[in-house]
């Protein structure tokens, strides 16, 4: 086969075993770091900014913000990254920009700077998951790109778990502006990571070929597999993002002085998990196909809510959270997989991840809200109950609708 | 007040260059007691020390600057959004997000975030003013509340939207009392 990815993978990969090795271990850090910086950007900013002052609503009004500048730059930036050959420089300009929006939040806790510093992270988050999943399809070839992406999944979860125990201990120990110096001193050796996958470069880009090389945008939209894995993902993540902060909510007002903890377990329990078991489903779906580990980590959501809404000790929910891990291992691997899967060597590989991560960030917007109303209204068990319901719909999708998608000379034998 | 803005405006300058030169304090400060003093005439302030608002009549401000301007306003407050509340063993209990008050303006509940971890899975709880203690918020930056997470944890949680929202007042909950003595 005179597949341009493959021979450039090889050559990658195969004939500088050395260089291979040192791509491997940067994809691991850069990932172990930049699971760890995006730690800091979570929920944490509304506690920051509450302790500088900030009402409610100026807080609420800066995290929208972020959620649309993110979600209206997956597309523009999957498309972006598409067209630069230089993943790792798409890379280190993200990282650059999460070190500026850190900092600006650190120094400059006021409206401007936390909007443009929100609006900053919201972009580079969407150049830079993409810019990591194309360096590790170059590296290894689609064909072992399965295999790589469970080690990435290993190490990002790693650096969550970490990032978690390290700015919750860094907030409570120091001050809620440390976290911030913190997850920009992080930013440095994420950007020493990318010193080996510099000379990686987009083969799909020939000099000569320019973007004639690419397939239609519309040849996107109309292929069936990704629209249906897009759907499945967002009614998975529509059904799992408001999960943990309903039951964080339930645990401060019955877990008494462990609540913390007991989140705090919460959120690191399924990075435990992704760690363990993330290289094992990374080759399950070389060895069984990409639709199974689908199903098997759509099926978790469900199992989840219903143990949520019947058993109410404190303890037993971050066992159940465990569930969670399950899922997030197999989500964070397939999405980049499928992604390839369907377009990797068409030219449009980031963008169909942006096409992807849209799809994520709208579930995941509706979710919380659609859970705290159900919740305010009916109670937090119809809320779990409901949220169950909707990862079955993404289950159903999966099992009936959605193609496998792995290419024929993966299957084992050959 | 007789006469125009501008005048009582040229007089209340004099009064400062003259409260500068008696007092010998920088011009800074002598323009932040009169604007204190102004304060004091404009809204009855309960908590001020000085009940009497004396430099009624412009002319005595001109002869004599007021001493009772000396508990300078903005040192007596502080800001309170945004600060730690601790509990009775000094332990961390959350931060303050709100401030409920009545129709005239005077505080009735504190809105506070309570718990979670790195933000995820906090709640919202109303907290009757009289329980909060705000000595030590100018040096100790924090709000003490003479309440135990139990008991915090027993009160329902404060919705923005809602009407009438639940307020803990003193014991909120048989059990919780037996906890705390």
């Amino acid at each position: 086969v005179n597949d341009p990815a493959i021979s450039v993978a090889r050559a990658n990969s195969e004939s500088k075993p050395a260089e291979a090795a040192a791509a491997s271990r940067g994809l691991d850090g850069l990932n172990l770091f930049v699971a760890n910086i995006q730690t800091g950007f979570g929920p944490f900013i509304s506690v920051y900014l509450t302790t500088q002052g900030w009402t409610q609503t100026a807080i609420g009004t800066a995290l929208s913000l972020g959620t649309i500048a993110a979600m209206a730059s997956q597309i523009p930036a999957g498309a972006l990254v598409d067209a630069i050959s230089s993943k790792a420089k798409v890379a280190v300009f993200s990282i650059l920009a999460f070190s500026a929006s850190a900092l600006l939040l650190a120094i400059q806790p006021t409206a401007l700077w936390v909007y443009m510093a929100e609006l900053l992270h919201g972009f580079s988050s969407c150049t830079l998951g993409p810019a990591i999943a194309a360096m590790s399809l170059i590296a290894v070839g689609p064909a072992m790109l399965g295999l790589r992406l469970g080690r990435n999944a290993r190490f990002a979860s790693i650096g969550n778990g970490i990032g978690a125990a390290l700015m919750g201990a860094c907030g409570y120990y120091v001050s809620e502006r440390a976290v911030f110096f913190l997850t920009a001193a992080v930013t440095l050796p994420a950007i020493a990571s990318l010193v080996p996958l510099a000379r990686l470069r987009d083969p799909i880009r020939p000099p000569k070929s320019g973007p004639s090389a690419r397939a239609p945008i519309s040849s996107l939209l109309t292929n069936r597999a990704l629209v249906i894995f897009a759907l499945c993902v967002a009614l998975f993540t529509l059904g799992n993002s408001a999960m943990l902060p309903l039951a964080g909510n339930i645990l401060t007002k019955e877990a008494g002085d462990f609540a913390s903890l007991l989140i705090a377990g919460c959120i690191i329990v399924p990075q435990l998990v992704v760690a363990a078991i993330s290289p094992t489903i990374g080759e399950l779906t070389q060895r069984r196909g990409r639709r199974l580990v689908l199903v098997i980590g759509f099926c978790t959501l469900p199992i989840r809510g219903i143990l949520f809404a019947t058993l109410g000790n404190p303890g037993t929910l971050v066992l159940i959270q465990g569930l969670d891990g399950i899922a997030a291992a197999c989500v964070g691997i397939l999405v980049p997989l499928v992604a390839s899967d369907i377009a990797g060597r068409s030219g449009r590989y980031n963008l169909s991840l942006g096409l992807i991560g849209l799809a994520i960030g709208v579930g995941a917007t509706i979710s919380t809200t659609l859970a705290g109303w159900i919740a305010d209204a009916f109670g937090a068990p119809a809320a779990y109950v409901s949220l169950a319901l909707v990862g079955l719909l993404a289950v159903l999708v999966a099992a009936l609708a959605m193609p496998e998608t792995r290419p024929l000379s993966e299957k084992p034998g050959s | 007040m007789s006469g125009s803005a501008a005048p009582s405006r040229q007089r209340r300058a004099l009064a400062g260059a003259l409260a500068a030169l008696i007092l010998a304090l920088p011009g800074v400060a002598a323009s932040h007691a009169i604007a204190s003093t102004l304060v004091a005439q404009t809204t009855p302030a309960p908590s001020a020390g000085q009940p009497e608002a004396k430099p009624k009549p412009p002319e005595q401000t001109e002869s004599k600057p007021p001493p009772s301007a000396e508990p300078v306003v903005a040192s007596n407050a502080a800001s309170v959004l945004g600060k730690k509340v601790v509990g009775p063993k000094g332990e961390n209990l959350g931060l303050v997000v709100d401030v409920l008050v009545d129709q005239s303006g005077q505080p009735q509940a504190a809105v506070i975030d309570f718990g979670g971890f790195l933000g995820v899975g906090s709640r919202k709880t109303a907290i009757d003013w009289k329980l909060l203690d705000f000595s030590q918020l100018e040096h100790g930056e924090t709000v003490e509340l003479g309440l135990d997470r139990s008991q915090i944890e027993a009160a329902p949680e404060y919705k923005p939207g809602k009407p009438s929202p639940a307020v803990v007042t003193t014991p909120p909950a048989p059990d919780a009392t037996q906890k705390n003595p």
